[in-house]
């Protein structure tokens, strides 16, 4: 015995003189005492790994301890990628879409992947207009969605609240009820022709179809009339303004856009009150006879007045064109 | 006569009328229809069909005017200063007498629409400022002795009517293809034998639009491409082939197609007709 002060740090015991002592960080073991604390056998090549003071050989060690890796399940060992709630061995975690290794350039969580910059900022382009389903979550395609409550759904979560028929992007809220289309419109309500939706406020009605009173716009600039008058042309409304620009019906006489009545003859146009003979300054209507001179009106009346010789040389050339005008009204 | 046309104005004053129609009613002279001058809100006055040989320099007085019309009369010469009324936008002096439009002609600020149509203008008889009338819509000069139409109409921007029917010309000014509103060009009865390349620029083939171009002298190119319709015309003096020919012509310097003298009888030239 050596005068007892040297213990053993696993069994308390002292060492004999010829015994092997093994001493590990200041601390002395029997050699049978110094085993892994988990299976109580030699470490392998006298590695051992050491935690919260017991020592451990590899196998147990990482059994108990080391991380796995969320991709192929094997411990992690060395460098710990920890991301998205898991640990990651920094070769395994990469771009679920591209396969680029994130472990240095950082991620972007996507829909609950980890993705590469780049290919966040491409889904997130594609995805732009899709909406989350608020009951399952899932992604909504296109064309195959339903607002209600201000959330978006797919449709097929619910039924119609009169015929129980499952619903379709076509479907209808009216009154906090979801209706499919069918069974809503039997309920009497206008439709906007704009946004198709029902109209609870006020009602335009022009062009035979009904109009919320913001969404009766000009077809041009798409400011709704609120009330001002609005102008017509192939199905369409315009604001003043845009009207005359297309389609421009200026009067030759006063110059501005024809808003009465239009004397439409000789490539020009003319409000109706402007429709002068242009030699006596007399209304002419679209029942007025009226000679084309340099595509100009001039009355029955007053060409006659003109000098014989102007009338032959007028005749002369004018032997196969017609020679009374006729304007068309519109 | 004279009375009625009296009482016409005096109801006119009475109504405070915009337009006084006194046309076809014999006057001669302006002066002897009192009061005339004196209606401030006189819009629009028509004097056609008349004898009046001369415009008295009051008319001006005739402050709101906006249409004056004195087609159908003696007229040889207009008072200087008409070009100063404000608001006029509408003026006939077709079928008179006149050798000259008055010096400083072209300050009417407002004129859109001149009619000058069978007088005896020529592009010497337009004053220097004829064509600073930028608010000029329509010009008409048809019937009258024109031989050159001056480069300076490429100012007129806002003109969308040009008539020069029947008059003398032996060419079309380049500054023509300028014109860019220009929908109605009226050439008939001309001396015209080539078209410059420049008009190309314009189109005066699709709607709402006009090219009057019969009875011209046209080199046979030009003729044939008449044939089959205006649009082929402006086709075909848009052409390198076009433009080529029309250089070497130009060059040749050929002496222009003769005078026909077939308005020799126009009543504008005559120096009294009907006049006691």
């Amino acid at each position: 015995m050596s005068g007892g002060v040297a213990i053993c740090t696993r069994c308390n015991d002292g060492f004999r003189e010829d015994e092997k002592i093994v001493n590990s960080s200041g601390e002395m073991w029997h050699e049978e005492c110094f085993v892994c604390a988990q299976c109580f056998r030699p470490f392998p090549e006298g590695t051992f790994f050491e935690f919260e003071g017991r020592r451990y050989c590899e196998h147990d060690f990482q059994v108990l301890f080391a991380p796995c890796c969320g991709k192929c399940g094997e411990f992690v060992i060395g460098r710990v990628i920890k991301a998205m709630n898991n640990n990651w061995h920094a070769e395994c975690f990469r771009c679920e879409l591209c396969n680029a290794v994130l472990a240095d350039t950082g991620f972007i969580k996507n829909r609950g992947r980890a993705l590469c910059r780049p290919c966040h900022l491409k889904e997130k382009a594609a995805g732009s207009g899709k909406y989350i389903c608020f009951k399952c979550h899932g992604l909504i395609q296109e064309d195959e969605h339903l607002k209600w409550k201000m959330e978006h759904y797919h449709p097929y979560h619910f039924n119609c609240c009169k015929c129980g028929e499952e619903l379709t992007p076509s479907a209808r809220e009216l009154r906090g009820e979801l209706y499919c289309l069918p069974c809503h419109d039997k309920q009497g309500i206008p439709i906007c022709s704009a946004c198709h939706r029902p109209i609870e406020e006020r009602i335009v009605t022009a062009m035979g179809k009904h109009w919320h009173v913001e969404h009766f716009v000009c077809a041009r600039c798409e400011k709704p009339f609120l009330g001002h008058k609005h102008y017509e042309r192939n199905g369409k409304a315009y604001c003043e303004m845009h009207y005359n620009q297309l389609f421009g019906n200026m009067c030759f006489y006063c110059n501005k856009p024809i808003t009465s009545e239009m004397m439409c003859t000789m490539n020009k146009t003319w409000c109706e009150e402007h429709f002068f003979c242009s030699s006596c300054d007399t209304l002419l209507s679209a029942k007025s006879k009226f000679i084309e001179f340099d595509l100009k009106p001039v009355c029955k009346k007053c060409y006659d007045k003109f000098p014989n010789e102007l009338k032959r040389r007028q005749k002369k050339v004018e032997t196969t064109s017609k020679k009374y005008g006729k304007a068309e009204q519109k | 006569m004279s009375k009625s046309v009296k009482k016409q104005v005096e109801e006119a004053r009475e109504h405070n009328s915009p337009d006084l129609d006194l046309s076809d009613r014999g006057i001669s002279k302006l002066v002897d229809t009192p009061g005339l001058f004196s209606l401030k809100n006189l819009s629009r006055l028509t004097l056609s069909h008349n004898k009046i040989d001369v415009v008295p320099p009051n008319i001006i007085e005739l402050t709101s005017l906006e249409t004056l019309n004195l087609f159908n009369n003696y007229i040889e010469e207009l008072p200087t200063n008409l070009s100063s009324m404000q608001n006029l936008k509408y003026l006939n002096i077709g079928m008179n007498r006149l050798y000259a439009l008055p010096r400083g002609f072209g300050s009417f600020p407002k004129l859109e629409v001149l009619d000058a149509t069978y007088n005896n203008l020529t592009e010497n008889s337009l004053p220097g400022n004829f064509f600073l009338l930028e608010t000029l819509r329509a010009l008409y000069l048809s019937d009258n002795d024109f031989e050159v139409i001056p480069e300076d109409v490429g100012q007129l921007t806002k003109l969308e009517v040009l008539a020069v029917r029947d008059n003398e010309l032996i060419g079309l000014p380049k500054a023509i293809g300028d014109l860019q509103k220009l929908k109605e060009l009226h050439i008939q009865g001309n001396r015209l034998t080539v078209l410059p390349p420049e008009l190309g620029k314009l189109d005066l083939y699709s709607g709402h639009t006009a090219f009057k171009a019969e009875n011209n002298p046209w080199v046979p190119p030009i003729a044939d491409q008449f044939q089959v319709g205006v649009s082929h015309v402006f086709d075909y003096i848009r052409s390198d082939t076009y433009k080529y020919l029309y250089g070497r012509h130009v060059e040749a310097g050929a002496a222009p197609h003769p005078k026909t003298n077939n308005r020799a009888k126009k009543i504008s030239r005559r120096e009294v007709w009907g006049k006691k």
